[in-house]
């Protein structure tokens, strides 16, 4: 067998078992006791230096959750309520208590999202974009937490020009182009489904889901 | 060689596809791009508000399946544009169809009510 094949059958492996089963299996427990049926995304605390990435990250979140058959409150809305009652600093939001948040909107559990990288970093040669987000859902009639995920999605363009001089410029020309505008959406969307969808890590399904409470060999 | 690494290229993209929940329970429309548009240039408030119309229209004549919030986030642009019972409206509906937000609406549905709504709302 050619180490390239040997390669690929390895990577295949990897992936199948990546998908099939997850390396740490959360603790469901309390999420199980609760079963929340809606969702309150509060505004996203930021730890990057890019000031528009929490807002940006908000445009993302909702689909997800949604389709994993949660009721998720209208995430623009909720923002500008808040704003408009005095919380528009999302560090505030966050060390707040959730039941209070519970009470005010009707909900049955509050997400929190802490962006902790959303940047791109240049080298003359290759450029690596990252987002890293830390995802925390607290019960809103007990303020305790039910789940939490952490996930890190680099990108780092290659270019295919193999070796020499010509592969080396065209890394050259994919990083200063990642520098210019780097997109870190496809990233963030990439996160929240490694958050949201994988077995014995993600979310359980949700109230709209024909599988709410019945995927417990899973979750 | 080549026939191994046929075969095993559609095992990997097979593998990658296993991962990712891809049906879609709800009519979307353009509502994450349009909001990040919204959220990139606050001047594309019209364009955001449309494509919500636009996921309501899709809803009503198709019987597509309508996202929770869509109504609700409609209603709010409709509010904050002054026009309070075409917001009303939209929170009774959002409120009938999602249960979980009657909390919520009945709130907004009060301010909207309400005079003095506008200054509280800007």
């Amino acid at each position: 067998m050619t180490p390239l094949s040997k390669m690929l059958i390895v990577g295949a492996l990897l992936m199948l078992s990546g998908c099939v089963e997850a390396p740490k299996r959360y603790d469901y427990a309390h999420f199980r006791t609760e079963a929340p049926r809606s969702i309150l995304i509060v505004p996203v605390t930021n730890k990057s230096v890019d000031v528009n990435a929490p807002d940006y990250f908000l445009a993302t979140i909702a689909t997800p959750l949604a389709e994993r058959g949660y009721y998720v409150f209208p995430v623009n809305m909720v923002k500008s309520v808040l704003s408009d009652d005095g919380l528009s600093d999302a560090n505030l939001v966050h060390a707040g208590d959730p039941r209070r948040l519970g009470e005010l909107f009707g909900a049955d559990a509050v997400m929190y999202i802490s962006i902790e990288r959303w940047d791109a970093r240049y080298a003359v040669l290759s450029t690596a974009v990252t987002v890293e987000l830390t995802y925390t859902i607290k019960s809103a009639h007990t303020a305790q937490e039910l789940w939490s995920n952490h996930q890190r999605v680099v990108y780092q363009p290659q270019a295919n020009g193999g070796g020499g001089i010509a592969g080396l410029l065209a890394n050259a020309i994919v990083a200063a182009i990642a520098k210019a505008a780097p997109n870190y959406m496809p990233l963030a969307h990439q996160a929240n489904n490694g958050a949201i969808n994988i077995k014995g890590t993600g979310l359980p399904a949700g109230p709209y889901d024909g599988l709410f409470g019945k995927d417990t060999s899973d979750y | 060689m080549t026939l191994r690494v046929f075969l095993i290229a559609p095992i990997l993209v097979a593998s990658l596809a296993g991962c990712v929940t891809n049906h879609q329970r709800y009519d979307w429309g353009t509502y994450d791009p349009s909001l990040y548009a919204y959220y990139k240039d606050p001047a594309k408030a019209a364009e955001f508000a449309e494509s919500l119309a636009a996921i309501i229209s899709a809803a009503d004549s198709h019987q597509a399946q309508i996202p929770p919030g869509i109504y609700a986030e409609y209603g709010y642009l409709q509010l904050q544009q002054g026009k309070n019972s075409a917001a009303v409206e939209l929170f009774k509906q959002e409120e009938t169809r999602w249960p979980e937000s009657k909390v919520f609406m009945d709130r907004m549905i009060k301010v909207a009510s309400t005079p003095t709504a506008q200054s509280s709302t800007k």
